[in-house]
């Protein structure tokens, strides 16, 4: 990773539960974080205010607003990474999230672990990407705790790096951009074709056990590339 | 066409106009026709006051003088042919169509009076005479009466029942979930009543309806935290933990979280009558995906795209797999198949199956088997399997297979 400014590691968290607040903050604790919490809205625009933080991790339900309008406010004078936990699961949320500026979402009650992967995603992002450049041209794939990003050719699983030839990379990347859709061997072969000639001496299956070894949590019972027996393969959609 | 309100009002109008006018008509003429005898009486008394048809033009000339002289009108006498016998105090010509052809044309000037005397001969005047005027008058009148009213009305009846018209689509728009739907008030008469009512009930509805997704966002949201600092507090407690209690932990927070889901569905589905959120779904690919959530779960079939909500076919083929797995047995099998324009959904397992007369209430909401092993869940999965289903125009049934085991076959429309 690269060199953190020193506020980097500091997170605000806007969470109205304080068991759960309290417990979050030990978590984040346990991973290296500094966390500050507040427990209503106003309160966390107050302490955005003065103090630089790296990333919010925002409460959907607050006490006295919405965490649609903390964000909305927020972003009015700030580009900070914003993580948004929420309980409803539909589709609908997820693009208000991210419309109104998030930068993630994640539904509870979540993995511990993939809370901690997405934060670091973020805030990795933005030391990647500092402020000013464009950040839509680079294309994140995530996929729970899976997170594939196209324009550095690298893959992480809970926030580490997996080890992928960039065959192996390039058809995983083909299968991602099609998840939730059923891809023969031979459409397969056709989206990376032309790129390595690595195919020819290994068939598609080797690569996939490959890709399984490194991304799977299980390698003997995968969840997120799937095969079906006399069609092909599928990348699972919805992924822990 | 005829079921049509406004042509029912209208064609009952028309029914009645015309009967009406038949009753005057008949009455007329059951009193003899008052008028036209009139006429007839006063032009035998007026024959009687000029010289005969017979008489010499002189003398018809003289009388028709006479005659004119008494009450100071102009007078003019023709033959039943229209030609000329004489005139007093002014000639009056001829109605155009009677007029000798050929030569120049009088100016015609519409008499006050216009008798028929019984011998033929026609008497002109520009003083009135009597009840005058040509009996067919009141005929045409009537008929040009019935057709005015008749065509004037047509506008007024449409304009009536098209605010009821305009309501009836209101209540329709919010029969069909858009709750936003009212209607403009008009005037202040019944319609326009009726208008207020829809639009205040169309209010508490949405209320209703709004206070319920509140409720059920807000009852996702506290029941979720709860299992969110769960999760957290045995991922901070991991080294204190064996990895066997912590494994059924994590499964015990994921089937709280499945039925808190699956309670708060089936309370939106049964409610409220939202649009879905539609999009392509790649049927056998979610198959794939909640297979490969069991160990030893046996897909088949071909791909294919069906417009449908991921969320509701993923909960689906779900409910589906896990009631095979909590009450039958391993290995349950699902096949995706494509029959004309629908596609077939089977999943059966290598358990004893459901008994025939079971196939239909096995989808009831909370219905349990009997002799079931188990209470898990909450007996909602199978009846929002069909639930969902029939949201995508689709059917969720029970069959059975050949060799007596049972089958649910869930068909979605492509």
């Amino acid at each position: 990773m690269q060199r953190m400014s020193a506020h980097v590691d500091h997170i605000l968290l806007v969470e109205d539960d304080p068991r759960l607040a309290e417990m979050l903050t030990e978590y984040l604790a346990q991973a290296g974080f500094r966390v500050s919490a507040a427990d209503h809205g106003a309160a966390a625009l107050e302490q955005l205010a003065v103090t630089p933080f790296g990333a919010v991790v925002l409460d959907l339900m607050l006490p006295d607003m919405d965490g649609l309008d903390v964000c909305r406010q927020l972003r009015t004078r700030s580009d900070i990474p914003v993580l948004m936990l929420t309980a409803r699961g539909d589709a609908v949320d997820r693009i208000v999230g991210l419309e109104i500026g998030a930068d993630d979402y994640l539904p509870k009650p979540f993995e511990p672990r993939e809370l901690l992967a997405r934060l670091r995603a973020i805030l990795r992002r933005r030391v990647d990407a500092p402020r000013g450049e464009d950040k839509g041209d680079a294309e994140v794939l995530r996929f729970g705790r899976l997170e594939i990003d196209a324009g550095a050719h690298s893959v992480r699983l809970d926030g580490a790096l997996c080890d992928l030839t960039s065959y192996q990379f390039d058809l995983l990347l083909a299968l991602a951009r099609n998840a939730g859709r059923v891809l023969s061997r031979d459409q397969l072969m056709e989206l990376v074709k032309g790129e390595q000639l690595e195919a020819f001496d290994r068939s598609i299956d080797v690569h996939m056990s490959r890709i399984r070894a490194a991304v799977e949590d299980d390698p003997k019972k995968p969840r997120r590339i799937i095969t079906i027996r006399g069609a092909g393969y599928v990348f699972a959609k919805a992924q822990q | 066409m005829i079921s049509r309100l406004y042509i029912r009002f209208y064609l009952t109008l028309l029914g009645s106009l015309a009967l009406f006018a038949f009753a005057v008509v008949a009455l007329w003429h059951r009193a003899g026709g008052p008028m036209e005898q009139a006429d007839a009486n006063l032009a035998v008394l007026v024959q009687n006051q000029l010289a005969p048809l017979s008489a010499p033009a002189s003398a018809q000339q003289a009388t028709l003088e006479k005659m004119a002289a008494t009450i100071h009108a102009r007078m003019t006498l023709y033959r039943a042919d229209w030609s000329l016998i004489g005139s007093a105090g002014g000639f009056m010509a001829p109605p155009p169509s009677h007029q000798p052809p050929g030569e120049m044309s009088m100016h015609f000037e519409r008499p006050q009076s216009y008798l028929r005397l019984p011998d033929g001969r026609r008497l002109l005047s520009d003083k009135p005479l009597g009840a005058s005027r040509p009996y067919t008058l009141l005929h045409t009148l009537l008929a040009l009466l019935t057709v005015g009213i008749g065509i004037a009305a047509y506008p007024l009846v449409r304009y009536i029942t098209r605010r009821l018209e305009r309501l009836q689509r209101g209540v329709e728009s919010l029969g069909a979930g858009e709750l936003g739907a009212r209607v403009a008030v008009e005037g202040k008469d019944e319609v326009a009543r009726l208008a207020q009512s829809f639009n205040r009930a169309a209010d508490q509805i949405e209320q209703l309806v709004g206070a319920h997704k509140t409720l059920l966002a807000n009852a996702s949201h506290e029941l979720r935290t709860p299992l969110a600092r769960i999760r957290l507090a045995l991922e901070l407690s991991m080294h204190q933990l064996d990895p066997k209690r912590k494994a059924g932990l994590e499964q015990d927070i994921a089937e709280l979280d499945y039925l808190i889901d699956e309670i708060l569905l089936a309370s939106r589905l049964g409610a409220v009558r939202e649009s879905m959120e539609l999009e392509e779904v790649d049927l056998l690919a979610l198959a794939a995906e909640e297979c490969a959530r069991y160990d030893d779960a046996v897909l088949n079939g071909v791909p294919l795209t069906l417009q449908g909500d991921p969320r509701l076919l993923r909960r689906l083929l779900r409910n589906l797999l896990e009631n095979a797995h909590r009450h039958g047995a391993a290995p349950a099998y699902v096949r995706v198949k494509r029959d004309a324009a629908m596609a077939t959904l089977t999943v059966w397992d290598s358990g004893p199956g459901i008994p025939p007369e079971e196939f239909e209430r096995v989808f009831e909401p909370f219905y349990r088997r009997r002799g079931a092993r188990d209470n898990l869940g909450a007996g909602l999965g199978l009846a929002l399997v069909r639930q969902i289903a029939q949201r995508h125009g689709g059917e969720a049934r029970c069959a059975a297979l050949p060799d007596g085991r049972s089958s649910f076959v869930i068909t979605l429309p492509l």
